[in-house]
């Protein structure tokens, strides 16, 4: 009896022993990354991830590079079929590409791959991981392995270019680029009585023509985003107002983020009062894009902010549930001069250690995947930016924009956008956890719990810390 | 029963190894790794480390943030192993009737257990969502109010103990079910006889004969809402609104996988190993002796 407790109690502390490994290690496969899917979708395509395991034929004697990104859905898809086109056409090379989850699954996957020392050669990765993957020293500055007379940064529009190049090397070559601009439902703002060819410019127009929306009674509530921390980043970029010290991060380490300044108080104060009146609406979860999508294009709101990587989804929930839609500039205060946007998205890391052979094999990959024509093919079917100033003039020629009038907005924002340091967007290591910071405080100041100075200011302090125990964790 | 003898002692080492080498691999080896990396300041899942001895449990017992995790914690623990096992003790004593269909109920009941907590909690999302979700239709058609399931702190605990007791309900039913169908039907006619009444019967007859199955379901429920509710959370809220049903295990996962802080992550898995066999420990010494094996 005695005895078959005790083995008992064994058998119960090794399951609960078993339990905190297995829930350390645990990851969920459907964690949203700015790629937005719905739910659903994403369950299909985890299930599809399981099922597909296709076969591959790698050719005798080719050098293989391993191509890690963390697209699903028809992105993975395509992106499948492009690089299928280029094994077919490049003897002697195989490209070996290979889904890893979200954006921070990737990230996380590759370090863990080049502690094993067998990393991909090439990453995919999200624009708040810059200054991760610039300290992980797994990765090279892709100018260090490229002349620029094989990639053409001149080429590349300004915008993307500049987030990416970190202490005058250009590290990592930009892919999937895009920023927010405003969404709406020409059918309602016509039900509420305005002009459909003029939506709103500033926060305070945005204040007057919710008010007709909503007492109009043509739309429940006026305007929908994901309560995300890239959002306020894009408002203090618009504003000119850097995100950290030491130029954002880019003349030297941040070490502080400004987040008591007063572009950050006016942003959360604007959030705050279209929040009290009914104005905006979110799911009430944090970083809930699919919330967002889903009360822009219900009906409930008519207005939405979110990526422009959505250009082409929200063309098609628009045919889908018989609305006209319209596309506009990302709204700013009429206190302040529009700078522009930063670039959101994510380009392709280069790990190092590799021969030779395959590094260049890696390279010309690279050079081949952001060319001009794969730049305007995977513009045209995301909707993220073609990234190269030729496709654009390409394009132009097709009458492209003028046949898709949506991706006018978001592409004239990018043009438009002023170079500082400001719209460069910041660097800052503990980039992740800033962002929910900010993104807790903001939602502290909507709940009532505090007010936008108090709120901004316990921020401050718990971002401050964040970065100074990651500043001190990499030295 | 003769238990089986051996000659010596490297034969049944032998036959053991097998088993030894794997927990050894993928459970021992993990846990001594979870130790030693709760000592380090680490960055990059371990591509670079310092060692800070207890600097990290330091950290997290001067942090105010950490024990409102703690609290949150204690708080839906609390409720699904109260909550729930009462609920699957109810349902199990009315499943176990002598009634037509008696196994179709049965493998109802079972049902949600096989769902994955990644699709309970879209199930629940689509549900509760504040926006779209069909309750909230249901109700502003009914009463013209709707509720703010997500947003507002105390509600979004409520759904997250909801949708946990009914994705665990299916397990605790079934070892009920077990538990009651192994109990002799004589005892009980035995104490018709002495007139007990349903009350006094189900208190000291059932209840006491089902004992066992109570305490090993009070052990695998904790373990439940400290380890298995985080599918749950992250698909549902996020841990949020305001931190709300922000679990222990939650914010585990949040410092080592989205905040590469793996040390700070190590120590607190150490915070939750150290918690729940604790807890265990506790619960056999006391309630433990309560328990009765009816052998």
């Amino acid at each position: 009896m005695k005895s078959t407790r005790k083995l008992f109690i064994l058998a119960v502390v090794m399951v609960i022993a078993l339990m905190v490994v297995a829930a350390c290690a645990s990851k969920t496969t459907t964690k949203t990354n700015p790629a937005q899917q719905k739910v659903v979708t994403k369950i299909v395509e985890v299930t599809r991830i399981v099922e597909a395991a296709p076969k591959e034929n790698v050719p005798k004697g080719a050098t293989v590079v391993n191509f890690w990104h963390a697209f699903g859905g028809g992105r993975k898809l395509l992106i499948q079929r492009m690089v299928d086109d280029y094994n077919y056409t490049h003897a002697g090379t195989y490209v070996h590409v290979e889904n890893k989850g979200s954006y921070r699954d990737t990230l996380n996957a590759a370090i863990l791959a080049a502690q094993q020392g067998n990393p991909p050669h090439l990453v995919q990765i999200f624009e708040v991981g810059s200054q991760l993957a610039l300290d992980s020293g797994i990765f090279v500055p892709f100018s260090d392995v490229a002349k620029p007379s094989e990639y053409h940064p001149d080429d590349l529009i300004g915008g993307v270019a500049n987030y990416y190049k970190f202490n005058g090397k250009f590290y990592s070559m930009p892919w999937n680029s895009s920023n927010p601009i405003l969404y709406y439902n020409k059918d309602i703002f016509r039900k509420a009585g305005l002009d459909p060819e003029k939506p709103p410019q500033t926060f305070e127009d945005m204040l007057n023509v919710c008010d007709k929306i909503v007492s109009s009674g043509a739309a429940k509530n006026c305007i929908s985003w994901p309560l995300h921390g890239w959002f306020f980043e894009q408002w203090m970029a618009n504003m000119g107002a850097e995100l950290a010290n030491n130029g954002n991060g880019r003349d030297a380490r941040a070490t502080e983020v400004n987040l008591t300044s007063d572009a950050a108080k006016t942003i959360v104060k604007w959030w705050k009062e279209m929040y009290d009146k009914g104005y905006y609406a979110y799911s009430g979860k944090l970083e809930d894009w699919d919330g967002s999508d889903a009360i822009f294009v219900s009906g409930q709101a008519a207005m939405e902010i979110t990526s422009t990587s959505d250009v082409t989804n929200r063309q098609r929930d628009a045919k889908e549930n018989g609305f006209e839609l319209g596309t506009s500039y990302l709204p700013y205060p009429a206190s302040s001069v529009r700078q522009g946007v930063v670039v959101g998205g994510a380009s392709i890391w280069l790990t190092k250690g590799h021969p030779q052979k395959e590094m260049d094999a890696a390279k010309n990959f690279v050079i081949w995947f952001t060319n001009i024509e794969n730049a305007i093919r995977w513009h045209k079917a995301t909707g993220y930016f073609p990234i190269r100033k030729n496709s654009v003039t390409v394009l132009k020629e097709e009458d492209w924009f003028t046949r898709n009038p949506a991706y006018k907005a978001a592409f004239d924002q990018l043009l438009e956008t002023k170079p500082t340091k400001a719209t460069q967007g910041a660097v800052i290591g503990a980039f992740p956890q800033v962002r929910t910071i900010v993104e807790q405080a903001i939602e502290k100041v909507l709940a009532g719990k505090a007010s936008v100075d108090d709120a901004l200011a316990a921020a401050k302090q718990q971002a401050d810390k964040a970065i100074s125990d990651y500043n001190k964790s990499v030295k | 029963m003769y238990p089986a003898k051996f000659k010596g002692k490297w034969l049944p080492l032998a036959f053991l190894s097998p088993t030894l080498l794997i927990l050894v691999v993928f459970l021992y080896y993990p846990v001594i790794q979870t130790f030693v990396l709760s000592t380090y300041r680490v960055a990059f899942l371990g591509l670079r480390k310092h060692f800070i001895g207890l600097g990290n449990f330091i950290e997290l017992a001067q942090d105010p943030a950490y024990y409102h995790t703690v609290l949150v914690t204690v708080i839906i623990t609390t409720a699904i192993v109260v909550v729930g096992m009462g609920i699957s003790l109810a349902i199990a004593l009315l499943a176990n009737q002598p009634i037509k269909g008696a196994p179709i109920y049965h493998i109802l009941l079972i049902w949600p257990y096989a769902l994955s907590p990644a699709v309970a909690g879209v199930i629940f999302l689509f549900l509760f969502s504040p926006h779209f979700g069909t309750v909230n239709y249901l109700m502003s058609s009914l009463t013209g109010k709707e509720l703010n399931w997500l947003g507002d702190p105390t509600l979004a605990i409520l759904l997250i103990i909801m949708a946990s007791i009914w994705k665990n309900l299916g397990y605790n039913v079934v070892f009920y079910i077990a538990g009651l169908q192994n109990i002799n039907t004589e005892i009980l006619e035995a104490a018709s006889i002495d007139g007990a009444g349903p009350w006094r019967k189900f208190w000291s007859v059932t209840f006491a004969l089902i004992s066992p199955m109570t305490f090993f379901l009070l052990i695998t429920n904790i373990t439940y809402s400290f380890f298995d509710i985080f599918g749950m959370v992250d698909i549902v809220t996020k841990g949020g609104p305001l931190d709300a049903t922000n679990v222990m295990i939650y914010n585990l996962y949040r410092d080592g996988f989205e905040y590469y802080r793996s040390g700070m992550a190590a120590a607190q898995s150490i915070i939750l190993f150290v918690a729940v066999v604790g807890l265990t420990l506790v619960q056999f010494r006391t309630s433990g002796r309560h328990v009765h094996y009816g052998g």
